[in-house]
């Protein structure tokens, strides 16, 4: 079968200010699959995670070239609005970073900017969107109290909940169980492995381990080129670059 | 042993620093604290001659007429009025150019922007005063054609100029301490500039902008120089704001000078002080129990 590849990236450059952080970078991720990005610090896997949904278009005096497509269109076109670009992807970030509103309110934050006004479709989508970040049993009887009395695991979730709301077809995520304990971090990994039935996600991660649990497929990086892409298991048991062996059995740098 | 002696010197030095801090920040309570005894020793005689109630809500002012009449209700409304009418000016003007400088401004105009709001909070009152005698006041007397052009809508013009700068940095340090994250989050949920704006970054920092708002009314309330000029000084209840008024400072500033050592009217005048002070002690504590509670919840329901 013909693989479906919903995301692309061709020949990506990417400047901050005279600074090349990525070079040359192209690379294919497939729908409904786990991608890891891994490689040592500062070595851009932040910076590619956050050019697929246009959030480097916040920094002044960063610089794209090449192409990035998503489902065959270039999102860095002159005609591309930025926000249709994040509302089909959604972004999870290392630390967790709920709005200072009520569980309720940060649910239902994207969706009535997308102009859902229609109070039982909202209330049907919070209670979806949690049961999928598998949150709505904790919260079910405290929607209305701050998200910011949550413990930083239930926050995180409550973060992929809020993008799951928006209904995106890719979930980035940024380290996002880097800042947490081990049960939530569990938590976290399965609620990954569940929702790649329905999304794409990408997923930069320092826990080898991690990257090796939950992904299809793996990309190592280092200092701002792809140094190899491949089958997870490929990667972690006979990878073609030395390189790649020698970082991921610790024996970098 | 010399070792020693060395650390005691050490010791009774830090101990000196430490008193010497202690006195001067106990000097301030000291002097507040006398300043209040004086304020009350000054003023509460006037209750032997008229009841509270009298003073507060009598809605005459004759305090040189025999005999005198010390209600100050007048006073009162005009203070108020112009505050109220200052604030409906200066919070929206001052709340938006917080939010333009600190979001969305253009590094060049913002520096700008932020200094000539500096220099609008160093203009000297009796300047400010005298523009508006000078030039609003005359102005406003032609174009609406009124018996004066010095009443509320000029002080409260002059007033907000006044308040402007006070609210403007307060709520623009607000803006700035939101942080990064959320900005970041509300962007990525796929929210505009504006969205993200109006609601992530000026709900968390509700907090500080309504204490900036809060004190920005104080400042206006206790504002001498500018009502004494511009407000009229007649003691009566307005009836529109082209109605010139006497609030509680221009009146006091005013008459202290003509009112006869220890007289009713010296009394009444502070008493009319306390008054004051109670009001702008409330702004105070509310805008204290504000950006406290704000900061227990993180404006958890907003
Ligand atoms: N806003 C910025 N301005 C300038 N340089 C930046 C900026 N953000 C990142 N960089 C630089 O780009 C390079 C890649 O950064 P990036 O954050 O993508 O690394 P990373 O692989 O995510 O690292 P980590 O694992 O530590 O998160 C680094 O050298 C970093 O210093
Ligand atoms: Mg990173």
């Amino acid at each position: 079968m013909e693989k479906d590849f919903i995301v692309r990236t061709k020949n990506v450059d990417f400047f901050y200010g005279a600074f090349r952080a990525l070079s040359d970078v192209t690379v294919d991720f497939e729908k409904n699959k786990v991608t890891a990005l891994i490689g040592p610090s500062g070595c851009g896997k932040s910076t590619l995670l956050r050019l697929l949904n246009r959030m480097n278009d916040l920094i002044d005096g960063t610089r794209v070239e090449g192409e990035i497509l998503l489902e065959g269109r270039n999102i860095y076109a002159p005609d591309v609005d930025p926000v249709e670009i994040r509302q089909r992807i959604g972004m999870v970030f290392q630390k967790p970073n709920p709005f200072p509103k009520s569980i309720y309110n940060n649910i239902t934050y994207a969706p009535k900017l997308s102009g859902i006004v229609d109070s039982e479709e909202i209330e049907a989508l919070v209670e979806e969107s949690l049961r999928q970040a598998v949150l709505w049993d904790e919260v079910k009887d405290i929607l209305t109290k701050s998200a910011m009395t949550l413990s930083g695991g239930q926050q995180q979730r409550l973060c992929i909940a809020r993008a799951l709301a928006m209904k995106p077809d890719v979930i980035l995520m940024d380290e996002p169980s880097s800042a947490l304990d081990p049960i939530s971090t569990a938590k976290i990994e399965e609620l990954i492995d569940t929702l790649k039935k329905h999304y794409t996600i990408i997923i930069v991660t320092h826990n080898m381990q991690q990257a090796a649990r939950i992904s299809e497929y793996t990309g190592f990086f280092y200092l701002g080129k792809l140094i190899e892409f491949n089958a997870t298991e490929k990667i972690f048991t006979n990878p073609d670059v030395k390189q790649t062996e020698d970082y991921i059995t610790g024996r970098f740098g | 042993m010399k070792n020693r002696k060395h650390s005691l010197t050490k010791h009774t030095k830090e101990i000196a620093i430490r008193n010497l801090f202690g006195f001067f920040a106990f000097l301030s309570v000291l002097l507040f604290g006398l300043i209040l005894v004086f304020l009350f020793r000054e003023g509460l005689p006037l209750f032997k001659q008229i009841s509270v109630t009298d003073f507060l809500f009598g809605t005459a002012w004759y305090p040189t007429y025999e005999p005198p009449e010390y209600g100050i209700w007048p006073l009162i409304v005009g203070s108020l009025a112009v505050t109220f009418f200052a604030c409906l000016i200066a919070v929206p003007l001052g709340i938006l150019s917080a939010v333009y400088i600190a979001e969305i401004a253009p590094g060049g105009i913002k520096e700008i922007l932020k200094s000539v709001i500096e220099l609008l909070a160093g203009l000297p009152s009796v300047v400010l005063g005298f523009f508006g005698m000078v030039i609003v006041g005359p102005w406003l007397q032609e174009t609406f054609d009124l018996p004066t052009g010095l009443n509320i809508m000029n002080a409260a013009v002059m007033l907000a100029i006044m308040a402007i700068p006070t609210i403007s940095s307060i709520s623009e340090d607000a803006l700035y301490a939101v942080p990064r994250e959320f900005k970041e989050a509300s962007y990525a949920l796929g929210a505009t500039k504006y969205e993200t704006i109006i609601r992530v970054i000026i709900p968390a920092a509700l907090s500080g902008i309504s204490t900036a708002v809060i004190l920005g009314m104080a400042r206006a309330i206790g504002e001498t120089m500018v009502v004494l000029m511009v407000a009229g000084g007649a003691a009566a209840i307005p009836e529109s704001i082209f109605d010139a008024v006497r609030p509680m400072t221009a009146s006091i500033a005013a008459e202290m000078g003509e009112a006869p050592f220890r007289s009713g009217h010296y009394h009444a005048l502070f008493a009319t002080g306390i008054v004051l002070f109670v009001i702008t002690l409330a702004f105070n504590l509310i805008a204290d129990y504000i950006s406290n509670r704000f900061r227990e919840t993180g404006s958890g329901t907003l």
